[in-house]
């Protein structure tokens, strides 16, 4: 298993409307008080915006963000990207799981500016093409690996990275280095059943 | 005409969730879109006497700040338990009495998340603060009986049969005791979350609900709009647990910040927010007394509970109506009291009542077990009963000494050693089985479905429902696949759609019993349709004849009810409030049961108690969707295993609130707590309810669960623990097992 190179998702086809929306992503800001009858008292300068580079899902975006901006809130409000999910916002519960040169990271804790340079990939950016799924999404769904469904995105995720990382040798080892993904609805087992079934048709 | 068992099909809505393309209300992200943030109140109880917003207006990419100022007009929802619509009476921010910490106190509305985020925490204000209370051991006058309090008697009033006192006092064997259960918060998940717009005039809200018909009719209310004019979106809650099962406190800031901003807000509210601002599993406290002959019949049960309720509301508890009907006990004695505490409203969280009693009785049932020195699975065994002790009218069906005997069967109870502290591994690690059981009534509500058949092919059902994740629309798949001789992955499911159907709330394990036999008679009202234009119509594909025919499409709509409900309960459908009927139907009562069985083993030195396995039989009638039933068992073992030795509110009595409010210090299962769980189901209809035999299952299978894990704590170590969660100090009291 190659864990560096990320083999998943950098053949992902873009989302289909992706020009669109991140025109509408950099405008944002400039649209401030346009609501009528809404008093706008003087108001401090906004935050300096600050230019950011990153691939996503293997297109290019050139963007330019509010320091303050989380990875999970870029993608989430101003890419449109809503498959992470924001369960808790400190980091708890690996809902907003994504990947960053091919590692998982919580993107609630991961500011936007921290991914300059990098390649990020989205449960949107998995699949090898719109029409098929990556073999854990098809696991998770033969074993029933999900209730609401809520924080199946960042289970996938960090399930495809334990597999790359070694760490799915057992379902013992499988439990503890998936337990920063919480399921409240409970769907573990199935969860642990398909990170087993799609190991080792992961591939290299 | 369609029988039997249902085979176990894929989850339908799997394929989008598993590609992050299910869509939940806050998925909603579009270049207009505005953002709320709460500032909320930093004490428990008291007046505003000041409120600062003038620096939050002030700062960068804020449009709107409203505080109880900026509210005209705008009333509360009602009680959900009082004719209303919402968890709770009061609505914060229309007026300055603060009545629990965490109450909102203003809305910041702003271009960027990050932008409201921090504009709310320049929102300052002082208060007048007044004394609190927040215990169970509260003053006389904060206790309220439901026996003869203005609460529907017929539901909460004493549950009596025969003359408990006086059996008890005359049997032979005795148990009397007492056990806590903590407040707990169901936190399902998604945030909750709420995007509001208005469309001419029109109010459109999209919200992660079980309840999407009262979040309809709670803003008409609060607004004072039409219902015509209000549409509330839930296509799914990501979970939802009782959290989301009426209208939520900030649904209103929302649409009033969307309407006097012309633009979509969507307000998130934080996880530590979640905390205060929506319901969560009431304090309550059990004394149960059990009197039984030496034979094991037990002859006498007294259930008497108190449970937390608001200083606004009464919320009351319905334990009793489950342990009354468990065993088949002739004089039972069941009396239950509201202490008033200075919170938010508290609700219904997963099996709300029978969690925490199914703790305490079946616990006692295992003090009574050891007491008789009997097999605790015997002693459940003789005390069956076919009959409801409390009205003296049959059960529809139980099968609950089957789920015992095939659940011992498959966890080889018979292995088992009856002394405490008897069994012990080689390191000295003690292991204890314990055994327990639940109920839960199988109740129904109305259902609206509305089905559409389409000559190119797609199939459209449209029905009262909510999909929380329990896999209400595989069901419905299921059912309408079976009925219509098509493949489910061809029909589309839509719940939680006001737009499309009258919405009812989704609880109380009623869902399924209710939606399914609506589908299936929308189902053969389709069948009907189509043999209209070609007799030989006899299922199949319905596009076929449409094409046919010359049809673009055919529609037919139902409504079902529960039995012996009258027809008035179509307008409380249509007005977005609750209208279900259970346990007690005119002709008999209906159940749902489970039997658990649980292996603890608990280290010898740290006391760390780990769960290796636990086997769940369940009696939920008829399965007509065997893979997600399965789901819902093992995430219901889980609840009972989070309950049991994890999850807990912690309350400060000096400054009020819950402390631990945010998921590393709120403590859940993860993957590395969850054992192997081993489900069986009984799958025999109970047709009497409904024509397919459904009872219903999400509740029942985590009733009981907590306690067959506090029994077999008891049997690993001796200890009778009655406070959950059951944690090391509770253990360390106890010397160590000894290595062999």
């Amino acid at each position: 298993m190659s864990d560096a190179e990320g083999d998943c998702g950098t053949q992902g086809l873009p989302h289909p409307n992706r020009r669109e929306v991140i025109a509408a992503g950099i405008s944002l800001p400039v649209v401030a008080g346009v609501a009528s009858g809404i008093a706008q008292p003087a108001s401090t300068p906004a935050p300096e915006r600050i230019p950011l580079r990153v691939t996503i899902n293997d297109a290019p975006y050139e963007l330019s963000l509010d320091p303050r901006t989380s990875a999970l809130d870029m993608l989430r409000e101003q890419l449109s990207l809503t498959g992470a999910k924001k369960g808790c916002d400190h980091g708890q519960c690996g809902a907003c799981t994504i990947h960053v040169d091919g590692r998982r990271v919580v993107s609630c804790l991961t500011p936007a500016l921290q991914l300059e340079g990098r390649q990020v990939v989205t449960i949107e950016g998995l699949a090898p093409s719109s029409g098929e799924l990556h073999p854990m999404q098809q696991a998770f769904i033969d074993h029933d690996g999900l209730q609401c469904g809520y924080c199946t995105p960042g289970q996938i995720m960090s399930a495809v990275a334990c597999v790359r990382e070694g760490h799915a040798g057992s379902a013992d080892q499988i439990r503890e280095y998936m337990s920063g993904n919480l399921c409240r609805c409970g769907a573990y087992a199935g969860i642990v059943a398909a990170i087993q079934q799609a190991a080792p048709r992961m591939g290299g | 005409m369609p029988d039997g068992k249902y085979p176990s099909t894929p989850r339908v809505d799997a394929w989008d969730k598993v590609r992050g393309a299910a869509i939940y209300a806050a998925d909603d992200a579009r270049p207009r879109m505005l953002h709320g943030a709460l500032a909320v109140a930093a004490v428990n109880r008291g007046q505003i006497v000041s409120l600062d917003v003038e620096r939050a207006r002030a700062a960068p990419g804020v449009r709107l700040v409203l505080t109880h100022q900026d509210m005209q007009g705008v009333q509360s929802a009602g009680f959900l338990l009082g004719g209303g619509f919402a968890f709770q009476s009061f609505q914060p921010m229309l007026s300055p009495a603060i009545h629990y910490r965490g109450q909102p106190i203003a809305l910041v509305v702003a271009d960027t998340v990050e932008a409201a985020q921090h504009a709310a925490s320049l929102v300052a204000a002082t208060y007048a603060v007044e004394p609190f209370q927040l215990s169970l051991d509260a003053p006389a006058q904060d206790i309220v009986a439901q026996h003869g309090s203005p609460l529907p008697q017929a539901t909460y009033a004493d549950k009596v049969a025969g003359d408990a006192d006086g059996a008890y006092a005359a049997a032979a064997v005795k148990v009397d005791a007492t056990y806590l259960s903590p407040p707990q918060h169901p936190n399902p998940l998604e945030l909750l979350s709420t995007v509001a717009e208005w469309r001419d005039g029109t109010l459109i809200v999209k919200e992660g609900s079980q309840n999407s018909g009262a979040v309809r009719h709670g803003l008409a209310r609060q607004l004072g709009l039409d219902p015509a004019r209000v549409q509330v979106l839930s296509p799914q809650a990501g979970g939802a647990f009782g959290q989301k099962n009426s209208h939520q406190s900030h649904t209103v800031l929302a649409a009033v910040a969307a309407r006097r901003l012309d633009a979509p807000v969507k307000l998130v509210v934080s996880r530590s927010q979640g905390f205060h601002g929506a319901s969560f599993r009431p304090a309550s406290r059990h004394r149960v007394r059990l009197g039984a002959d030496r034979a094991g019949r037990i002859a006498a049960a007294i259930h008497e509970a108190d449970q937390q309720t608001s200083r606004h509301d009464l919320f009351p508890a319905s334990f009793t109506e489950m342990t009354a009907r468990l065993y088949g006990i002739r004089n039972f004695r069941g009396h239950e009291r509201m202490v008033r505490t200075d919170v938010q409203t508290p609700g219904y969280m997963r099996a709300p009542f029978e969690h925490p009693a199914g703790f305490a009785f079946e616990s006692a049932m295992d003090e009574l077990a050891y007491a008789l020195d009997m097999d605790p699975v015997a002693l459940r065994l003789a005390n069956d009963t076919t009959v409801d002790p409390l009205t003296g009218r049959p059960l529809s069906s139980r099968h609950l000494a089957e789920c015992l005997r095939r659940g011992a069967e498959r966890f080889g109870w018979a292995r088992r050693s009856m002394a405490p502290a008897s069994m012990v591994e080689r390191d000295g690690t003690a292991i204890g089985w314990g055994v327990a059981c639940g109920a839960h009534k199988a109740a129904a509500s109305p259902a609206a479905a509305r089905l559409e058949a389409f000559a190119d092919g797609r199939i459209r059902l449209a029905v009262a429902g909510h999909e929380m994740g329990q896999g209400i629309r595989t069901a419905l798949a299921n059912v309408l696949a079976r009925r219509l001789s098509v493949d489910p992955r061809t029909i589309e499911i839509i719940v939680g759609d006001t737009r499309a159907a009258d919405q009812h709330l989704t609880a109380g394990s009623w869902g399924t019993a209710s939606a399914t036999p609506a589908a299936d008679a929308a189902g053969e009202r389709l069948i009907q349709a189509l043999r209209s234009l070609d007799p030989g119509y006899s299922g199949g594909a319905p596009a076929e004849v449409l094409r046919r025919a010359g049809r673009a499409s055919v529609a037919v709509e139902v409504a079902t009810k529960a039995p012996g409900q009258p027809d008035a309960v179509f307008q409380r459908l249509q007005g977005g409030l609750p209208a279900v009927q259970g346990p007690e139907f005119p002709d008999f009562v209906s159940m749902s049961y489970a039997a658990h069985f649980a292996e603890v083993r608990v280290e010898p030195r740290t006391r760390r108690v780990r769960v290796p396995r636990i086997v769940t039989v369940v009696d939920c009638g008829r399965v007509v969707s065997p893979r997600t039933a399965e789901s819902q068992v093992r995430g219901a073992a889980i609840w009972g295993l989070g309950s049991a030795l994890r999850e807990i509110s912690e309350t400060d009595g000096r400054y009020g609130g819950f402390v631990n409010a945010d998921l590393a210090e709120y403590v859940v299962p993860v993957h590395a707590d969850v054992p192997e769980i081993d489900v069986g189901f009984i799958d025999e209809p109970d047709p009497r309810l409904n024509a397919l035999g459904v009872k219903g299952l999400g509740e029942v299978a985590m009733t009981g669960v907590a306690a067959a894990l506090a029994n077999a704590v008891h049997h690993a170590t001796g200890l009778r623990i009655r406070e959950l969660p059951i944690r090391l100090d509770q253990l360390l009291a106890a010397p160590a097992a000894r290595p062999t």
